[in-house]
């Protein structure tokens, strides 16, 4: 178990140096520099321009490129993660901020998509072929045809402005931070959110199912004599599961993306939104901050998938 | 449950009549068995024994009632004489509680591939203690208990760590005794083996194959042994029936059978095989041809158009006819090739 | 039979086993067997397969009258989608405005024909250039192997591992917003899906006979990768294509609706539903959303339709 989590670490890595690397590179393209970076920009129009030379000097900006990277992913590693362009804020500070609404909103959207993924992929497996599968398949692909933003539009239409069950938009209102103040505001950007991993939850929990209950040791363990719940919950879901939790961990960056337009959709004042705004005002050094902070979260959700099917299946965790 | 008379036969175990089963998938109808009847008693082999798509595993199956979810029993009989009297298997609810009473508890089954028989994400001792759950009230250590002495009685060393650990760490042939294990775990009345040997090699072969023959010495087993081996039904049969496209062609104990084989198909098999010992100039013969296709079966004999010996009649079915008291075979000629073996 | 002693018991009498849904199917099937009628599956069963579909089959037409009426726009239109009309803003569905009209007097109905155009130009073409760049290496490396395989290997790695909407963005940011840079991000950030898929299907066929008996012909490798091996490998990449149409037609829609796809100049899809983003419009003006909301949804669900089918006709395990 711990080779192998050993073995996985000795390929992430390589991919997360590479990774910054070139996240680095398009910093160093694009407009701003390293001062621009560590300096507030409303100071840095005080300064006079000798001692910002200076400073240039000393932070050894005319040094080679790959000794310039190594300054900055040193302090990255840190927690220096340089200043936004735009109000001169630290961007470690912008992270701190906003990162715990857009962890709150795509842990909601991922835990809801799925158990409501698999029950339903479930359901849809075992009634194979009758009405209710049809029903479940056509609704799954509705799921992933319309465009997330827009059912938030209907949903925001419908329940916020027509009904008047729940907030537009926001995470809190002041003065009101206690959870269940916030729980309203969650319920609807974490449902829409989670609408297109549910639909693609259930899909493939269907056919892992589907493979699942079509393999020999189903029919041995309906030769026990055991009830069909047994069979299919304790021997088909079982199996079928592993499969399961791999897809989620490959759809998270799915769900983070998606997250970028809820957040934009229902005003979630997370770090989706804060990066739209940066894009718009090609804030570089912030957008690229967040590309990178993305990335790191998809490589350590792979890694923890892995280690979940490990812990699942016998045959990984006990060591081949 | 009333008397019957003539009063059954005390060492019957099952009885099938005339079963039909056919096979929906792909929107076609494959008669996979059409019209079989064969019995199989307690203490006894049954081998039934034909080429791959004959009708062998969707017999098993029928019994069990463990069929694909595209096909069903359309006619005939499967009597399972247990203690409590006669019951129609076929009549019973798929996964009914009435059928899944019988399964396990009292027809047991194990299968052609150990490898995939076998859940992989559950230890063999909860593959073993699952069955004991659902048809015995031992409770939990007793469970654990009796897992590792079946272990042990089917000849896995160390039973007690071998029943902590997951089938990827069984060998092959252990894992079709553990196999054998969980069948035997309720003592079955009997004891369906749908090729049990095909995936393993051939000394492992005659282990499982020892261990099957001391279960019917010791338990009294009916044992109904799926092979397409006529080695393994000379070694093992007490009776044997050979099985084409769907029908038993010819019935009856091995000794009549394989003496004195009365179908041209099984002489056909027969033929087929080198018999150890007997040289390197020996006969063998292919059977000539294909079997045809399950979606489009001659009207007549099955077997015609592979058969050295057709004649005009064989365009029409031949009844399955009794020779003698226990030997029957499905051919129109049967009479001229019994008078060949007289003389 | 009549030779067959039979002594069964038929003196147990349980009641005959009750009818299940699939008795009846099961009946229909043996007595059109019965009455020699069984359907033919051998000639074309790709296609009698993909016809027999019949959500596919839908979905095809759809797809081809959204593209037609597009294509046909000027002939349709009797508005031009650019020019704003003051005195008919936010005008209701009328003969005159079938879709109503937007805030500056457009025609919605001109301008989500307009906007197929170009919203169907981005998705199909950016899928059939990541496909033609995806499959072009990823047969010939998943043939030959050796470094040309590990190297693109690797880039894809990388570009799979950004959440696909964080590098789109991070992409606009840098190369700024225009038709073509959005047809370019999304070739370059999509092409790593195909590449693999291609790749997987090149490595199992390489290990078929036919392979090894070309190669002991002594044809060239590109000859064997391209010519003999990619036709078995064109049933998933057609899949892919189709998918891949699907998702980046969602995500033009996304990033015109967040203003950061194809300059607001140009009607598309994602840039009409743009002005959904005002909560007056979204509550009064239902005409300036909904219909190109479906639309997109439909056009969309029809792409996902077909997909499905050519999946299902393609894949030989699939049965029934």
């Amino acid at each position: 178990m711990l080779t192998y989590i050993a073995r996985r670490l000795l390929t992430l890595i390589p991919m997360a140096i590479a990774i910054s690397f070139l996240i680095y590179l398009g910093l160093d393209l694009t407009p701003g520099d390293a001062v621009s970076h560590m300096i507030p920009p409303d100071v840095i129009g005080t300064m006079d321009p000798e001692r910002l030379d200076e400073l240039r000097e000393s932070l050894g900006l005319g040094k080679p490129f790959l000794v310039r990277y190594w300054i900055w992913i040193t302090g990255v590693l840190q927690g220096d993660f340089g200043y936004s362009l735009a109000g001169g804020v630290q961007i470690s500070k912008i992270f701190l901020d906003r990162l715990p609404a857009t962890l709150e909103l795509s842990c909601a959207a991922l835990v809801i998509s799925t158990i409501l993924g698999s029950i339903l992929g479930t359901i849809s497996a075992l009634t194979r072929g009758t009405f209710a599968d049809q029903a479940l398949t056509v609704v799954g692909m509705l799921g992933v045809s319309i465009p997330e933003f827009f059912f938030g539009l209907v949903a925001i239409l419908v329940f916020a402005l027509n009904l008047g069950w729940l907030p537009v938009g926001g995470r809190t209102l002041p003065g009101y931070d206690s959870f269940w103040d916030r729980l309203p505001h969650l319920i609807m950007p974490a449902l829409v959110l989670s609408i297109m991993m549910t639909a693609g939850v259930m899909r493939y929990a269907r056919s892992s199912m589907l493979d699942a209950l079509s393999r020999d040791f189903i029919r041995t363990a309906r030769s026990k004599g055991m009830p069909e719940w047994r069979v299919n919950l304790l021997h088909g879901f079982r199996v079928a599961l592993t499969p399961v939790i791999v897809l989620i961990g490959f759809r998270l960056p799915v769900l983070i993306g998606g997250s970028v337009i809820i957040e934009q959709v229902f005003q979630w004042p997370g770090i989706g939104k804060e990066f739209l705004s940066a894009v718009r005002s090609q804030d570089y050094p912030l957008v690229m901050m967040v590309a990178l902070f993305s990335v790191m979260a998809v490589l350590l959700a792979s890694l923890i998938v892995d280690i979940l099917t490990a812990l699942i299946d016998p045959r990984v965790r006990l060591g081949d | 449950m009333t008397d019957r008379t003539p009063g059954p036969d005390p060492e019957l175990a099952l009885s099938v009549r005339d079963l039909k089963t056919y096979i929906y998938a792909n929107n076609r109808c494959n008669r996979a068995l059409d019209g079989v009847s064969f019995d199989i008693h307690r203490g006894k082999t049954l081998c039934i024994v034909g080429e791959s798509g004959c009708g062998k595993s969707v017999t098993a199956a029928s019994i069990l009632q463990l069929l694909p979810e595209l096909s069903r029993i359309e006619e005939g009989e499967i009597v399972y004489h247990g203690a409590e009297g006669p019951v129609n298997i076929e009549r019973l609810k798929r996964n009914g509680r009435r059928m899944r009473a019988i399964r396990g508890k009292e027809i047991a089954m194990i299968f052609q591939d150990p490898m995939t028989a076998l859940n992989p994400v559950y230890s063999i001792g909860f593959q073993i203690k699952e069955m004991l759950l659902y048809h015995t009230r031992l409770g939990k250590r007793a469970r654990h208990a009796k897992a590792i002495d079946l272990l042990r009685s089917m000849g896995i060393p160390l039973p007690e760590k071998r029943v902590r650990e997951y089938p990827h760490l069984y060998s092959g042939g252990m894992r079709q005794r553990a196999m054998i294990a969980i069948a035997m775990s309720c003592d079955p009345r009997i004891l369906i083996a749908d090729e049990p040997t095909t995936a393993l090699d051939v000394t492992i072969q005659a282990q499982i194959f020892e261990l099957m023959d001391t279960l019917k010495r010791e338990q009294g087993t009916a044992i109904m042994l799926i092979t397409h081996d006529m080695g393994v039904v000379a070694e093992l049969a007490d009776d044997v029936a050979v099985m084409y496209m769907g029908q038993i062609v010819e019935a009856g104990p091995v000794g009549q059978v394989l003496r004195n084989p009365l179908h041209p198909y099984t002489r056909a098999l027969l033929e087929s095989i080198p018999v150890l010992g007997r040289g390197k100039n020996q006969q063998i013969r292919a059977i000539p041809g294909q079997t045809p296709d399950p979606y489009d079966r001659p009207t007549g004999c099955q077997f015609a158009e592979r058969c050295r010996y057709r004649v005009d009649a064989c365009a029409e079915m031949p009844p399955e006819t009794q020779v003698s008291s226990s030997h029957r075979v499905r051919c129109w000629r049967h009479r001229e090739f019994m008078a060949d073996a007289a003389e | 039979m009549s030779d067959v002693p039979l002594n069964p018991g038929d003196a147990v009498r349980s009641p005959p086993r009750p009818r299940t849904r699939r008795d009846a199917q099961f009946d229909r099937i043996r007595d059109r067997e019965a009455a020699r009628q069984g359907t033919k599956l051998r000639g074309g069963r790709f296609l009698s397969k993909f016809l027999n579909n019949r959500l596919a089959v839908v979905g095809l037409v759809i797809f081809a009258s959204i593209i037609l009426l597009s294509l046909a726009a000027p002939l349709i239109a009797q508005h031009d989608p650019k020019s704003p009309n003051l005195r008919a803003m936010l005008d209701p569905p009328s003969a005159e405005h079938w879709f109503g009209t937007d805030r500056t007097g457009r025609d919605i109905f001109a301008r989500v024909l307009y906007g197929g155009r170009v919203s169907i130009l981005v998705g199909l073409g950016s899928a059939l250039l990541s496909a033609l760049i995806g499959v072009v290496i990823g047969v010939y490396s998943g043939y030959v192997g050796g470094w040309l395989d590990w190297v693109a290997m690797r880039i894809s790695e990388i570009f799979m591992s950004f959440p696909q909407i964080i590098l789109v963005l991070l992409l606009v940011a840098i190369l700024g917003q225009s038709l073509l840079n959005l047809i370019v991000i999304f070739t370059l950030t999509g092409w790593g899906g195909i590449y693999r898929m291609a790749r997987a299907r090149m490595l199992s066929i390489r290990e078929e006979e036919y392979v090894q008996a070309l190669r002991s012909f002594g044809l060239g490798p590109a000859r064997i990768a391209y010519k003999h091996m990619l036709p078995n490998a064109l049933g998933p990449i057609m899949v892919n294509i189709t998918l891949s149409t699907a998702a980046f037609i969602l995500q033009e829609a996304g990033l015109s609706f967040l203003g950061l796809g194809v300059p607001m100049s140009v009607p598309t899809w994602g840039n009409i539903l743009n002005a959904a983003q005002d909560l007056r419009l979204l509550e009064n003006a239902w005409w300036v959303w909904l219909p190109v909301g479906a639309t997109i949804s439909l056009f969309v669900l029809s792409v996902n339709f077909i997909g499905d089918g050519l999946r299902d006709a393609t894949d030989p395990s699939q049965q029934g």
